[in-house]
């Protein structure tokens, strides 16, 4: 019998959430001591702009109506889709960023100009109250960069960001025990202080010795021109 | 369960990465696309064949052939759609983006660049956008060849430039929305752009292949317009012809895109399979006229080495190995040569040693060959180069299909591309409508 395709990923690299991978577990990158290799020197490679960074109508943790543009102005930004509800991927991307914004409370360079942006794609179920709670535990330490923690008013809204990022998403129907799956492929996009994607990470480059030489890569090359 | 206790709960098992979860039935696919791709996991439905167009054949237009591979379908093993693109471009390969929404095919001789839509009906995929200023937007690079889904972008490997038309080249990046980002042009002897060269950076390029785990980027050499638009017998007694070929392959930095180690493999390296294994640190490619099997492997220290580990066939008859494709398992590697028309498995389990362990002759000609993931069932086209066929009775042009048991290939279905007047079948892309039920 034939399984079911998904959106699921080859190994020795990436993934997508859903279970219906041909992927073993000791196949896992991250099982298998992937990211072996040291990490590039900030400043010494370029970061070419891929697109203008999308904008879209956002609900904040408060319920309030806000604009990605309006959230992301003015600071480097790491922008992440996740929902709640995902037990594979999205904590994977979530803790990763969480270990870069704990770095960012240490460093004042990243904590002064890099902002954390995660935007859910399952609005029913992820409400502002829900992102509320799930926000605290990534935001209690305050000394860190800024990390908004976002959800829309409807599926269409958020479907307009998801298409105009080019985040794929597909939703299954629920199972037997009536649990609703989202499959995906994972996605995280580095966005400029002009508000330019400037690179975009699917799970086997979700290294965060990669994003932050990344981050400080555009922060060497803002400082570069501000001399020339 | 409440959310933050779950979240906790989550954080923790990042830590140690259990991924039960994440196993599944080992079943379809092919194995030799990017690692960064949604991927089928149940059975193809459909075949996607990108077909050069043959005068007097048809339409003589490139289009992309879809054939139904459903086998409790009423059109199992018939060709159920063809959408041409308009003239002939020396359609050669192509390749779906990370999201599997799109296939993008190329012309190697007008560089331009065709985009199905293969989502909305994946039975019957759609020409949505045709990217005609392809040399013009890259700075010069001619003959986009492989193309490679990274996330949200294309990596494209030109094979010539506008310049020369000889083999100096370059690797090119789109947004997946068809929108050109950047040229990286290949290391030559005069820039070599910082990579160490072991003989000779000759700058030419072919396929490109990536290990995520090492940040490594292979890339691999053939040859210009000037020779892939040329007769072959001509181009067979032009002895200043045959000097230009590829006899290099470029270990590159993955992430930074900047060359580190310029190898070298003559005798024109063409497809690239790095092994699946976690901790299998290794590629294999084909030399095509020197019919030599390369493996590319990282060594003690971590630095890439290249070395001759078998022969394909009798060199000395020039069988001229085309394509490669590796088993899920990293077992065995099915090897294409054009001339002899007949496909090799090795074993590879020791990929220092690899032994030849079956062969069969699938036609007059042979070209490219897609494999499942379980490596149950097998594709074969015919096509090489427009210019490159046969010619008269030897100038078939096929897809077979195939079952592998483990001992014999034994034939599904055939399709005649020229009785049923479509062209010189080449590259192949599998799809399914489940990938995009919902």
């Amino acid at each position: 019998m034939a399984a079911i395709p998904s959106l699921a990923q080859h190994k020795h690299a990436e993934h997508e959430h859903g279970g219906h991978s041909a992927q073993a577990p000791e196949n896992h990158p991250a099982a298998a001591g992937q990211f072996d290799f040291e990490a590039p020197e900030p400043g010494t490679y370029e970061l070419p702009v891929i697109k203008p960074a999308p904008d879209g109508a956002v609900l904040d943790t408060a319920g309030k109506t806000r604009r990605l543009h309006e959230l992301m102005a003015g600071r480097i930004v790491l922008l992440s889709f996740v929902y709640l509800s995902c037990t594979d991927v999205c904590p994977v991307a979530t803790a990763k960023l969480h270990s870069i914004r704990a770095l960012s409370a240490r460093e004042p360079d990243l904590r002064d100009n890099l902002e954390f942006v995660t935007v859910s794609f399952d609005p029913e179920r992820d409400t502002p109250e829900a992102l509320a709670d799930y926000a605290r535990v990534f935001t209690e330490n305050n000394r860190g960069a800024p990390w908004h923690f976002l959800t829309t008013r409807s599926q269409e809204q958020v479907n307009r960001i998801l298409d105009a990022y080019g985040q794929p998403v597909r939703r299954r129907p629920p199972d037997a025990d009536g649990r609703a799956d989202i499959a995906h492929l994972l996605r995280v996009y580095l966005i400029d202080r002009e508000g330019r994607i400037r690179n975009i990470y699917g799970l086997g480059f979700l290294d965060t010795r990669l994003l932050l030489a990344d981050v400080r890569t555009l922060l060497l090359e803002e400082r570069r021109a501000e001399h020339d | 369960m409440h959310i933050r206790s779950r979240l906790a709960r989550c954080i923790a098992v990042v830590a140690t990465l259990s991924i039960a979860a994440f196993a599944g039935p080992a079943a379809a696919d092919e194995t030799c696309q990017s690692p960064y791709m949604a991927k089928i996991t149940g059975e193809e439905e459909f075949v996607y064949i990108w077909t050069l167009g043959d005068e007097g054949i048809g339409d003589g237009s490139d289009k992309l052939v879809t054939v139904d591979v459903r086998e409790d379908s009423d059109t199992f093993g018939e060709v159920i759609h063809s959408t041409s693109v308009g003239g002939r471009h020396e359609a050669h390969h192509g390749g779906l983006t990370d999201d599997r929404r799109h296939f993008w095919a190329g012309g190697l001789d007008t560089s331009r660049i065709f985009i199905f839509d293969i989502h909305t009906n994946p039975a019957k995929p759609k020409l949505v956008k045709t990217i005609d200023d392809f040399v013009a937007k890259t700075g010069g690079v001619v003959g986009p060849h492989t193309f490679y889904a990274l996330p949200g972008r294309m990596l494209i490997s030109g094979l010539s430039n506008d310049r020369t038309h000889g083999g100096e080249t370059a690797l090119v990046e789109y947004t997946n929305e068809g929108e050109y980002i950047t040229t990286h042009w290949m290391p030559t002897d005069a820039e070599p752009a910082g990579a160490s060269v072991e003989k000779v950076a000759d700058g030419y390029g072919y396929d490109v292949r990536i290990l995520p785990r090492k940040n490594t980027m292979l890339t691999s050499s053939f040859t210009g317009w000037s020779n892939y638009m040329m007769d072959f017998g001509k181009m067979l007694e032009d002895e200043a012809a045959m000097q230009r070929f590829g006899q290099t392959m470029v270990a590159w930095n993955l992430h930074t895109r900047q060359p580190e180690k310029v190898l070298h493999v003559p005798g024109s390296p063409l497809e690239i399979r790095f092994a699946w294994g976690p901790n299998h640190d290794y590629a294999f490619t084909s030399a095509a006229l020197t019919s030599k099997l390369w493996l590319i492997y990282a060594d003690e220290s971590g630095e890439w080495q290249a070395k001759a580990v078998a022969d394909i066939g009798d060199p000395a008859n020039m069988p001229l190995p085309v394509d490669i494709s590796i088993s899920s398992d990293d077992s065995r590697l099915w090897v294409d040569s054009f001339m002899d028309g007949t496909a090799r498995l090795f074993d590879i389990t020791d990929p220092h040693n690899p032994k030849q362990i079956y062969e069969k002759k699938i036609g007059a000609q042979l070209n490219m060959v897609s494999q499942s993931w379980d490596g149950e069932r097998l594709y074969f086209t015919s096509s090489l180069l427009s210019r490159w066929d046969k010619k008269g009775e030897d100038n078939e042009q096929f897809l077979k299909a195939y079952t592998w048991d483990g001992e014999e290939l034994r034939t599904r279905f055939a399709i005649d591309f020229t009785e049923q007047g479509l062209g010189r079948p080449h590259i192949m892309r599998f799809g399914s409508s489940r990938l995009y039920d919902s």
